[in-house]
């Protein structure tokens, strides 16, 4: 194998362990926000480690700027959702005194 | 053999879901699960290579009907209880009946369907050989189109049908719909502004490049009806749009223009082509384009306005 696959398979078992170790701590933390923490690691390094490690085996540079894209999108949509997430979660629990969001 | 071990984790994972999704007790997870049982259902038809129907499974099976059932879901629950309130559920005799009859039902089928005799010649074959007289370059578009035309122009009608069957028995507008009308004036999450600023005109360009693409690859006017409809949820979630007691002209005539397009130039092709819903030789392609576009629009705003539960939205931005 060359230098490129091996460091493809190496950032895609990253991000496999990323994703499960996310996983693991979805399932088995407490509370929203220790949920939350676990939660975006996975999405964001996780998904970020696969799609490195596809974009190595990319055939053309095209084929890697749309798993960027496609990592970038999945950012926004991740730090949203967890904004609002954690957002309304600490309204339940009468934080709202803290500042504006 | 990774193959192989994939497919079984798709069943096994598609069997588990759909299991729980009807024993679950509580109907909120029910919901939830059956929208990851939509995610799962996309990876299954891309799995089969059919990548127009992933894409519609994920846009409209998982995302709309998700959204759908959610909104349901707090109308159904009791009025005057705040939060988590779960809603009657339906008495188990009940329950027990309708899982009686569709099981007989999906056994019948699976009986019938096992009893056939794998034909010959398939329609699917004959399609792909005929393709180049349909006009566009993707099999599936010249499906829908051009060979099965009548089945699409049904499908959209059994659409508008639903909406104005949802307006007919609609409950008062303050019950039905998402939930309270947030105010875009004040109080919004700081991110909220920014996604849409992004995600909107990213939306109508997808929209866009999958109506268009439906002529030589996967997309058209279903998926790219989806996207629109997203958008909107989008929006009256973030109370952007506004639900309103009247349709506007502008929105009747989405909600039929593509009906009325669609039928128009189908009974013309009676007298220009060959047959009811035949396209004139050399102008298939332009004809199929503007009637997708229709489509496009009569697929998005029932969704759009199902989802809101209201007759008509309106604009109000910040």
């Amino acid at each position: 194998m060359t230098v490129a696959e091996w460091l493809s398979v190496g950032a895609l078992a990253l991000g496999a362990a990323f994703f499960f170790t996310g996983t693991v701590g979805l399932l088995r933390f407490p509370g929203t926000f220790a949920r939350l923490h676990a939660l975006t690691k996975a999405d964001n390094l996780g998904l970020g480690c696969v799609a490195l490690g596809l974009a190595l085996q990319a055939d053309s540079a095209w084929v890697a700027a749309k798993l960027a894209l496609v990592w970038g999108v999945a950012l926004v949509a991740a730090t949203v959702s967890a904004h609002l997430i954690a957002r309304y979660t600490l309204r339940e629990r009468g934080g709202t005194g803290r500042a504006p969001p | 053999m990774i193959d192989r071990a994939f497919d079984l984790l798709l069943i096994g994972g598609m069997l588990g879901l759909a299991v729980q999704v009807v024993a679950s007790r509580a109907l909120f997870r029910s919901v939830v699960l059956f929208i990851a049982l939509g995610l799962l259902m996309a990876v299954v038809w891309a799995r089969l290579a059919a990548p127009d129907l992933a894409l519609a499974e994920a846009a409209i099976g998982a995302g709309l009907t998700g959204a759908l059932l959610l909104a349901a879901y707090r109308a159904l629950q009791p009025a005057g209880e705040a939060g988590d309130a779960e809603p009657a559920a339906l008495p188990r005799r009940w329950a027990l009946v309708a899982a009686v009859l569709s099981g007989a039902l999906v056994a019948a089928i699976g009986w019938a369907v096992l009893g056939l005799e794998p034909p010959a010649a398939s329609a699917g074959r004959e399609a792909l050989a005929r393709l180049g007289e349909s006009g566009v370059k993707s099999p599936i578009t010249a499906v829908l189109l051009s060979f099965r035309a009548v089945d699409t122009l049904a499908e959209v009608v059994v659409l508008f049908a639903a909406f104005l069957g949802a307006r007919v028995v609609a409950e008062p507008l303050g019950r039905a719909g998402p939930g309270p009308r947030p105010d875009p004036a004040g109080g919004e999450p700081v991110l909220m502004p920014l996604l849409l600023r992004v995600t909107v005109p990213m939306g109508v360009l997808v929209a866009g490049y999958l109506l268009w693409s439906g002529g030589h690859q996967p997309g058209g006017a279903f998926q790219a009806g989806a996207v629109l409809a997203a958008l909107g949820v989008l929006l009256r979630l973030t109370g952007r749009l506004q639900p309103v007691a009247e349709t506007s002209p502008a929105e009747r005539l989405a909600l039929v223009g593509g009906i009325v397009l669609f039928s128009a130039i189908g009974l013309a092709g009676a007298g220009m082509a060959s047959a009811v819903l035949a396209y004139p030789e050399g102008w298939a392609y332009t004809l199929i384009l503007l009637i997708e576009t229709g489509l496009t629009l009569a697929i998005a705003l029932p969704l759009t306005l199902l989802f809101s539960g209201s007759a008509g939205l309106r604009w109000r931005g910040r």
